[in-house]
Formats: C-alpha cells, sequence, structure tokens
C-alpha cells in the first residue's frame, strides 16, 4: 500500500465545491473557497439525479503530499509529445480556418 | 449496541466484548456483548485490546464476577462458569477470504456395485473410499465428518441428455503479412489494404477531420502511439448467416486498434491513457489485448475540435474506421475454402438437470465513450447496431455464442487496465469456461448498462433482477468493467438477484483503487480481476480484466455457493494472498493445474513505471 509514504493521509478534510461544466464524459468541479479546480471522470461521481451547472457536491480529501523529488522522465516526455503535437495541431486548425 | 442472540450464534467463535457497563453477578446473554464487526477498527486504533479475550460461544450463559466497562473484552479473570470450546467446525478452520474456499467437487451420484470417493479439500484433506454397500443407503454418510458439505454438494443430477441449442463455426484464415497496394485483397497470407481508403474514412463523417493508417508489425512494437481506443477481431459472416450462429471467417495474426485526437490534438479519452510505447503499455495476450507477434492494422483518427467528450465524437470514429474493417470483410466473404487454416466448432450447450446459471455483464452506459454498440449485423461491426445508452441501458439478453461472435463493439475512450475491448467479448473467458463446464448449465448471457444517476441505476438493476428470476436460475455471475460508480449498480444487481434466493458471485477488479463503494449482504462472494502487482490501475491496456483464471475461481466458488457452502467473509484490507490461496484450493479439489497469467513485471519496464509503481 503506498499511502504509508504520506506523513498526513490521516488528514480528511471535508469539502465542497460547485459543478461549471459538464459534458458526455466528465465533471468539473470548482472548489469552494477559491482552493482550486478539478476535472473527473463521471464515473467517479455519484448522483441521485441529473448532475447540472450550479449543483454542489461534497467529499472528503487530504493534502497532496510530494512523494519524492525524483523527475519521471517519461512523463515529462509524453508531456512534451502531447504539448508540441497539440501546437502543431492547432496551428493546422487554424490556417484551416483563415483559408 | 448489543447484539441478537441470532448474531450472537453467527459469531460464536468471534471474542466477546461488553457493549455497556455491565455489575457483577449478571449472567451474559447476547445483549451484553457487542457486534464483533466493529471490533477490526478498534483494534486497528488501539481502542481494544484482545488479548486472552473469550469467544462469545464460551461466555454465554456465564456469571460476571467483576462489575466492568463497556467495551471490556471478556477474560476468564472476570468470568465464572464459562463454556468449553465446542470442537471448531471444520468451516471455521478454512480461511478467512475475500474469496471462496474452492467448492468441493460434487462426486458423481453413487453406482451399484462402485466406490464412492469423497475428497474433502478443507482442512485436514480427508480422503475416502467407502464401497457404496457399506453405506447402506444415504444415511451412513452422516458418519463421516463433514459430510454435510459433501451431501449438499452431491445432489445427484437426473440422467438427462445435454442439448445442442446452438452452433458456430470459426473458420480461421491465416496473415502473416499486411501491406497497402491498389485495392484491398487477400492473396495466400497476404492482406492488402487499398491506398487512398484513408479518403473514404474521412468521408464517412461529418466530424472526422483527417486519419492516418498504420500497419504495426512485431519489429515495430517499440513505436509511440496515442491512446488505444479500442482493439477487435477482423472476422465476417458466411453467405446468409446471422451473429451468433452458422459460419464466422476471422483473420488470424491481425487485429484492428483505433487511437485518437481531436483536432486540437486531445486524446479521445477520458482521462488517464495508455499512450506511449506499445510494447510498454500492452498487457499481451490479455483477452481484449493483442497478443505478442500479431500484426496491428492501427488507425489514428483525428475528430472535429471539442468532440473529444461528447458522444457523437468516439462514436464518429469508431463508425468511420470500421469502413475498413467492412472493406476487408467484403473481401473476406469471398476467400476460397482452401485458405481456410483451421476450423473450429463452438456449440451453445444446454444441460437440463444441471445446475442453471447466467451470466450478467455490467458494462458502462453513463455516456460518451462509456458506451457499447450492441448486437451489430457483423461480428465487432457497426452497422445494425443499437447503442445501450440509446436503448436505456436496459437488460438484453443475448446467447453465449452471440457473445462469442462478436456482438459487443466497445467504444471504450481508452483501453487502461480495467476496461473491456471488443476483443474481450471475441475470447470472453467466462462465457467460455461456464459453457465447456459439464458441471453447470449455462443458460444465457444478459448484457446491463450502467447508468450515470442512481435513480436509473436502481431501475435497470430492478429489470435485471426480474428478468434472472424468470429464468428460474440456479445461480449467477455478475460482472463488471473498470470502477467507480458503477460499482453502486454493480452491487445493485447482486442484491436484485441474490435477495430472490439465487446466489450471485461478484466479479470486478477492486484490489486498492477500485475498492468497492457499497456492498450489502448478498455480496458474499466477490472475485476480484486485479493483477497488477501493488493492486491499482496501471494504465497498461487490459492488466486488470477477467482472465480466464478468474472465470475458474468464480466457477469454482458459484458450485461451492450454490451447494449452500459456507464462504468465508472478505478480509478488511486487499490481500493478493487470498487469491492464491483459492487457487492452491481449486487446484488441490480438482486435481489441475490453474494456469496464471503475468502481469505488469513481464514487460519492458518503462521508466515512468519504474519511478511510479516500483
Amino acid at each position: 500500500m503506498n499511502n504509508e509514504r504520506l506523513n498526513y493521509g490521516e488528514r480528511i478534510i471535508y469539502m465542497e465545491g460547485v459543478v461549471v461544466d459538464i459534458d458526455d464524459c466528465s465533471i468539473s468541479v470548482d472548489l469552494k473557497g477559491r482552493l482550486g479546480f478539478f476535472k473527473a471522470p463521471k464515473r467517479m461521481f455519484i448522483c441521485d439525479t441529473e448532475p447540472k451547472v450550479g449543483q454542489e457536491f461534497g467529499w472528503n480529501m487530504s493534502f497532496p503530499e510530494q512523494l519524492g523529488p525524483e523527475i519521471n522522465e517519461h512523463y515529462v516526455s509524453n508531456i512534451e509529445k502531447e504539448r508540441r503535437k497539440q501546437k502543431e495541431m492547432r496551428a493546422r486548425l487554424d490556417d484551416n480556418k483563415e483559408d | 449496541m448489543s447484539i441478537t442472540a441470532e448474531t450472537a450464534k453467527e459469531h460464536a467463535h468471534d471474542p466477546a466484548v461488553l457493549c455497556c457497563r455491565a455489575e457483577a453477578g449478571i449472567t451474559i446473554e447476547p445483549a451484553n456483548l457487542e457486534d464483533p464487526a466493529i471490533f477490526d477498527d478498534l483494534v486497528d486504533s488501539g481502542l481494544l485490546c484482545l488479548d486472552g479475550c473469550l469467544t462469545i460461544e464460551e461466555v454465554l450463559g456465564a456469571k460476571l464476577t467483576k462489575t466492568c466497562d463497556s467495551l471490556a473484552p471478556l477474560t476468564a479473570d472476570v468470568l465464572d462458569g464459562v463454556k468449553a470450546v465446542s470442537a471448531p467446525a471444520a468451516a471455521e478452520v478454512a480461511e478467512a477470504v475475500e474469496e471462496a474456499p474452492a467448492a468441493v467437487k460434487a462426486p458423481a451420484a453413487p453406482v451399484a456395485g462402485g466406490t464412492l470417493k469423497i475428497h474433502i479439500g478443507e482442512g485436514k484433506d480427508i480422503d475416502l473410499e467407502i464401497p457404496v454397500g457399506a453405506l447402506g443407503g444415504g444415511a451412513a454418510a452422516a458418519e463421516v465428518p463433514a459430510a454435510a458439505v459433501v451431501a449438499g454438494a452431491a445432489a445427484p443430477a437426473p440422467v438427462e441428455e445435454e442439448k445442442v441449442v446452438g452452433t458456430l463455426t470459426r473458420k480461421h484464415f491465416n496473415i502473416t503479412e499486411v501491406k497497402r497496394g491498389p485495392e484491398t485483397k487477400i492473396e495466400g497470407t497476404t492482406l492488402y489494404i487499398r491506398e487512398g481508403i484513408e479518403a473514404d474514412v474521412i468521408a464517412d463523417q461529418e466530424l472526422v477531420k483527417d486519419f492516418k493508417l498504420e500497419i504495426i508489425t512485431p519489429e515495430l512494437y517499440h513505436t509511440y502511439s496515442e491512446t488505444v481506443m479500442d482493439v477487435s477481431p477482423i472476422a465476417t459472416k458466411e453467405g446468409d448467416s446471422e451473429l451468433g450462429s452458422g459460419v464466422t471467417r476471422v483473420l488470424d495474426g491481425v487485429v484492428m486498434m483505433l487511437t485518437g485526437t481531436d483536432e486540437g490534438g486531445v486524446q479521445i479519452g477520458e482521462f488517464g491513457s495508455s499512450e506511449g510505447y506499445l510494447d510498454e503499455n500492452i498487457m499481451w495476450g490479455r483477452p481484449g489485448c493483442p497478443d505478442k507477434g500479431e500484426i496491428f492494422i492501427k488507425g489514428n483518427i483525428v475528430i472535429q475540435e471539442k468532440t473529444n467528450m461528447e458522444r457523437r465524437g468516439p462514436m464518429a470514429a469508431h463508425t468511420a474506421f470500421d469502413i475498413i474493417t467492412q472493406e476487408i470483410r467484403e473481401v473476406m466473404k469471398k476467400l476460397d475454402e482452401s485458405l481456410v487454416v483451421e476450423s473450429e466448432e463452438l456449440k451453445s450447450i444446454r444441460r437440463p438437470g444441471k445446475k442453471k446459471v447466467v451470466i450478467v455483464k455490467e458494462i458502462m452506459g453513463q455516456g460518451a465513450m462509456h458506451d457499447n454498440f450492441i448486437l451489430p449485423v457483423e461480428p465487432v461491426g457497426v452497422l445494425g447496431a443499437r447503442a445501450n445508452v440509446d436503448l436505456g441501458n436496459v437488460p438484453v439478453c443475448v446467447s453465449p455464442l452471440e457473445v462469442l461472435d462478436g456482438c459487443i463493439h466497445a467504444l471504450t475512450c481508452i483501453g487502461p487496465a480495467s476496461k473491456e475491448m471488443s476483443r474481450h467479448y471475441w475470447r470472453e473467458p467466462l462465457v467460455l469456461e461456464a459453457l465447456h463446464d459439464e458441471e453447470v448449465d449455462l443458460c444465457g448471457v444478459v448484457f446491463v448498462g450502467s447508468p450515470q444517476i442512481n435513480a436509473e441505476k436502481f431501475y435497470v438493476s430492478k429489470r435485471v433482477g426480474q428478468t434472472v428470476a424468470m429464468m428460474d436460475a440456479d445461480g449467477a455471475f455478475v460482472t463488471t468493467e473498470g470502477f467507480g460508480n458503477n460499482h453502486i449498480d454493480f452491487a445493485s444487481h447482486i442484491e436484485q438477484i441474490g435477495m430472490r434466493g439465487v446466489p450471485t458471485v461478484g466479479m470486478s477488479y477492486c484490489a486498492v483503487q477500485g475498492a468497492l463503494v457499497v456492498g450489502n449482504k448478498h455480496m458474499q462472494y466477490m472475485v476480484d480481476n486485479n493483477k497488477s502487482e501493488a493492486g491499482i490501475e496501471n494504465e497498461i491496456l487490459g492488466n486488470n480484466t477477467l482472465c480466464q483464471e478468474d472465470a475458474i475461481r468464480a466457477l469454482a466458488m458459484l458450485k461451492a455457493a450454490m451447494a449452500g457452502e459456507d464462504v468465508k467473509a472478505a478480509e478488511k484490507k486487499w490481500n493478493p494472498n487470498v487469491k492464491s490461496t483459492n487457487v492452491e484450493l481449486i487446484e488441490g479439489a480438482y486435481g489441475k493445474k490453474v494456469e496464471l497469467v503475468g502481469n505488469e513485471q513481464e514487460l519492458p519496464m518503462s521508466e515512468k513505471r519504474r519511478l511510479k509503481y516500483s
């Protein structure tokens, strides 16, 4: 179990947030108290009724803790590849729109 | 909270702890005792120490000699008249497991003049061989310790003939090379794909903006790829055959693989993904994955900007990619019989008199890529199919042969560790195992979608309950893919079936990250599909999907449950040893080796995994 690596893993805090966007497969939530934003797959949200923008959600969470100073080059390379590709594709898309 | 006499009986061998303050001189009754279900947490947090604590069975009726506070464990020094411990029942020495101990193989009905062999795989491993004549009719069996277990399993089946209710012939054609050419054709073992077919794919769907086709041979496995959306077989129906019957032609050695992004370069994927080098991100040989050595016809589709998270985007990608598969299918229909390398006949066999079982497969139905096309005209095709989201996610009954003939075209967005891709259904291990198991009568497979909203989840699970009730099934399997809110309806399906008195084995990836969010008393028989070393979603394609080894454990467990045997409760935390213990039990009881599949540890270790998961 990896959570043994956490020092503050037991500090569980009740959080609330407001749904700001919904698409066919994800829900975006602004955390109350200006604490950030997250977007997660719909399948991870438990809903009694249809989820809608403006609804509030609650959950428990803790503090994300750094697991170490190492940088995983594989992830960096994936991220760079992804950014480069997106930049190229976006430029092409913009060119097409101008045509 | 105090417990009832009934609970006290269930927990006879569990520790006895006072639920509230008790005065000296009282006689211990169930009402004085705390429910053992809560002890684990209390012990973990140091509030309770059970050293020297007597069991509930021992303390009932004893006299308390000293006034004790609530949550005081009852030990011999505060009690008078402690009962002697009864001989522990055989079931109690069985391992505490999340999954069932293996079913003791049901012995055949005694035959006059033959021998009755009873093998008891629990505890002391007793082998008995008694001439049938000496039994003096079934009654003598009562002398055999733990005979009840065996008797339950041994319900002699009335001799009824097996009935073949359907057949499906798979004709295999071998492909060793895939090339581009002026037309799509198959010559010998070489498949040619028409040059310029890309334009047809793009033209087919308005949302498809670009398309690129790559042929990945084993030498190119170490190629960077976008996240894999689907892996499917290339198969077609012969003549007028309908899906699930007649003849299906299939190409061996080659699979279709779909990947994609939107115009902005964003993956058509939910979150997380298996992008990276193919050979580091695919768990070879899983039912839904490519096998090592196969050639991939890999299509990368670009769909309209920002439709990657909308339902229509991925649907268009899957539909457009099928243009290529369909063109190959048309060629396959005309292939000469002489090219058939293997012909295999799959039979749907009913076994009247044997325990009737049904497989309920929960598929994703939350929308967008959590969707599936059901029952296309061609195996894993698109034409003629209906999306389960459009069908309202209600249960759809299909025959086992329809499943194995590709009745599901999985619209998976990403193929991470726990999702079932189209090819999974084509080689569905549980359907195959149950179909071939001579001790059970597999009556059919029910697909049910998992909607987003709880009210809809319970709506569909009630339909599942009714569907299974109508079948008069003796046992059921409920499987699910992925994890998240689909576990709510997964639990509800099991409850709806279980409350009708049908024992149900649940199968899902759970382990650490997919731990169930809910449970109910009918969820006694659970099989975990996890294969990853750390029990996590490790982004390796197909790693934690249902495999033959899981199917074997589930079948053994369902047989045990249908025979009325006890199955130990799960351990509080995920413990991979439970699975290996169960596998050993099954191997012992059935006398055959259960082949276990490998996991991510045998793939070339990417830097990403080395740092993250080691």
